[in-house]
């Protein structure tokens, strides 16, 4: 019975696996459409991907939109998380749901609503539209994280530095600031992640002059198959493995979830 | 919660703490969800564009039409086989996870997040070129003549709830075994030292305390199918409809945003009704 359910696991473990491991390996295959065992080692692929101006240019705007709504997102976040942890406020769970609501919506929904809005103050195909729209659906995400990190430290430290003369300002800079920081750092990567991830929205928003990476992969993908796709994939999924893991398991864990 | 303050600075503070954030939700949340609203309730015709009119004819052919009442339902059905499959294959990861400890644990853990963090467009890449008829699936089947010809599991539902399954089984696991490591293990021994056996302890204990995380994996997994739009474009193309992509269909390509807008209207509240039961749910097994 113990043997059967290992068994069984190991097999919906691989299940779980299979895509990466298969986008991962046809990154290093030779032939010329991705395919399942690959023949022969090469990197060709990710020299292709990088002479591509298309792909590099949408790297190039997915990189500067993220980094611009992390900014913002981390910011509003991370003064909202303050408020909701560090203060008596009437209708507090309400409002905390209000705050984590975006993520609730269907993508496709929060799409079109963005769209016709958009379309009536002339934001759709501009970046600023497209940093609006993701700032929207990442604050959540750094909310979530500031506030757990904020719940872990104690509140006397403020009191104390407050009781030995300090300004709320002062409080705020040197004592509460600095012990939220890991959760703030956190929330910002996870926000990053999301944003540099997000693909529903954008597709809606974007236009053909701001075609971000996972439009150009999901356009390649139906369109054509391209193991440099594969390649430019391998590069993210690394990447986010190790900048997303460390946050995941510290801050996340199954009970924040 | 404690709160900060002996002193409070102003009892204002937290309102301006929010403020940026409230203003945000404001504009790019309420607002677009009103107009969105509004919309679904005007007219359109082909050539004249919007027409600003109140009706409920964009519903009325949404759940009358026979062509679209088979993709509502169809969408339904999606959803429940998606979540039945994450469900059977959920629970047996989730029961493993929350027994492992240690290393064993983090390594488990480790796989069960990696999906989480890669974006579902690269996953759903991956399946395609497993999927495909001469995909690695198909060509592993034929060579050793488990089959005479490819399977068709491109461009169908198949595809589909495989590829949905894979995506949004983390979410099953990881609330599944968030409830089983809330049981109190004392329960466990109370059951042995009267008697029980695994079985038994497993039916009468182990899966009724579940039930919570069970509950709510389910609900995160069929809104997911139920709202999922990438997977289902790739994966089935334009042979399979669901309500996501005729959204994007009527918005993108046929420019009829009223008729859109009603579809969206109509799955943004099925989503909202099914986290409402949820929650009511929760709350009254709390209570009772």
């Amino acid at each position: 019975m113990r043997i059967l359910l290992r068994f069984l696991n190991g097999a919906i473990l691989l299940y779980l696996a299979a895509p990466i491991l298969v986008v991962v390996a046809t990154a290093f295959g030779s032939s010329a459409y991705p395919i399942f065992p690959p023949q022969n080692f090469t990197l060709q692929w990710f020299h292709q991907f990088w002479g591509n101006p298309e792909l590099r240019d949408a790297l190039r705007i997915s990189a500067l939109l993220s980094s611009v709504s992390t900014i913002l997102a981390t910011s509003i976040g991370t003064l909202s998380a303050l408020a909701l942890v560090r203060y008596r406020l009437p209708g507090k769970t309400a409002i905390s749901a209000l705050l984590l609501s975006p993520i609730l919506f269907p993508a496709i929904v929060l799409a079109l609503a963005l769209l016709v809005a958009f379309q009536r103050v002339g934001l759709t195909q501009t970046f600023t539209g497209l940093v609006a729209a993701h700032t929207l659906l990442i604050t959540p995400f750094v909310i979530r994280l500031v506030m757990a990190s904020l719940a872990e430290f104690d509140p006397s430290l403020e009191e104390a530095a407050q009781n030995l003369g300090a300004t709320w300002s002062r409080t705020f800079f040197r004592i509460t600031l600095p012990l939220a920081l890991p959760g703030i750092l956190a929330g910002a990567v996870f926000a990053f992640i999301m944003s540099f991830d997000e693909l529903v929205v954008t597709l809606l928003l974007a236009g053909p002059e701001l075609q971000t990476l996972p439009i150009r992969i999901f356009n390649y993908v139906q369109y054509s198959s391209d193991p440099s796709i594969s390649a430019i994939s391998t590069c993210l999924i690394v990447v986010w493995l190790a900048i997303g893991i460390p946050v995941y398991t510290r801050f996340l864990s199954v009970k924040h979830l | 919660m404690q709160s900060w303050s002996a002193k409070p600075p102003r009892s204002l503070a937290p309102w301006a703490l929010l403020a940026p954030n409230l203003l945000l939700l404001l504009l790019c949340l309420a607002g677009p969800l009103l107009l969105l609203g509004r919309i679904s309730l005007m007219g359109y015709e082909a050539g004249h564009g919007m027409i600003p009119i109140w009706q409920l004819s964009n519903y009325s052919k949404f759940f009358f039409d026979p062509f679209y009442r088979a993709i509502l339902g169809g969408t339904f059905l999606l959803g429940a086989e998606v979540t039945a499959l994450c469900l059977l294959l959920g629970f047996p990861l989730a029961f493993a996870l929350s027994r492992a400890r240690g290393l064993q644990r983090a390594i488990l853990y480790f796989c069960i997040l990696m999906p989480l963090l890669t974006s579902t467009v690269v996953r759903t890449f991956g399946w395609m070129i497993l999927l495909g008829n001469n995909g690695f699936i198909n060509h592993t089947l034929l060579r050793f003549h488990l089959i005479a010809s490819p399977l068709h599991l491109m461009y169908n539902v198949t595809g589909v709830i495989i590829a949905l399954g894979e995506v949004l089984l983390p979410f099953m696991v990881l609330s599944i075994d968030t409830s089983l490591l809330n049981i109190n293990p004392s329960y466990y021994e109370a059951a042995r030292n009267l008697g029980a056996r695994g079985p038994r302890i497993f039916f009468r204990i182990t899966l009724p305390l579940a039930l919570p995380g069970i509950v709510s994996g389910c609900v995160l997994v069929f809104t997911g199918t139920l709202s999922a739009f990438v997977t289902p474009t790739l994966i089935a193309g334009a042979r399979i409809k669901v309500m996501s992509t005729i959204i994007y269909q009527q918005a993108m390509a046929l420019l009829d945003w009223p008729f859109g807008s009603a579809i969206a209207f109509t799955l943004l509240l099925a989503i909202l009704i099914l986290f409402a039961a949820t929650l009511r749910f929760s709350e009254r097994r709390r209570t009772s």
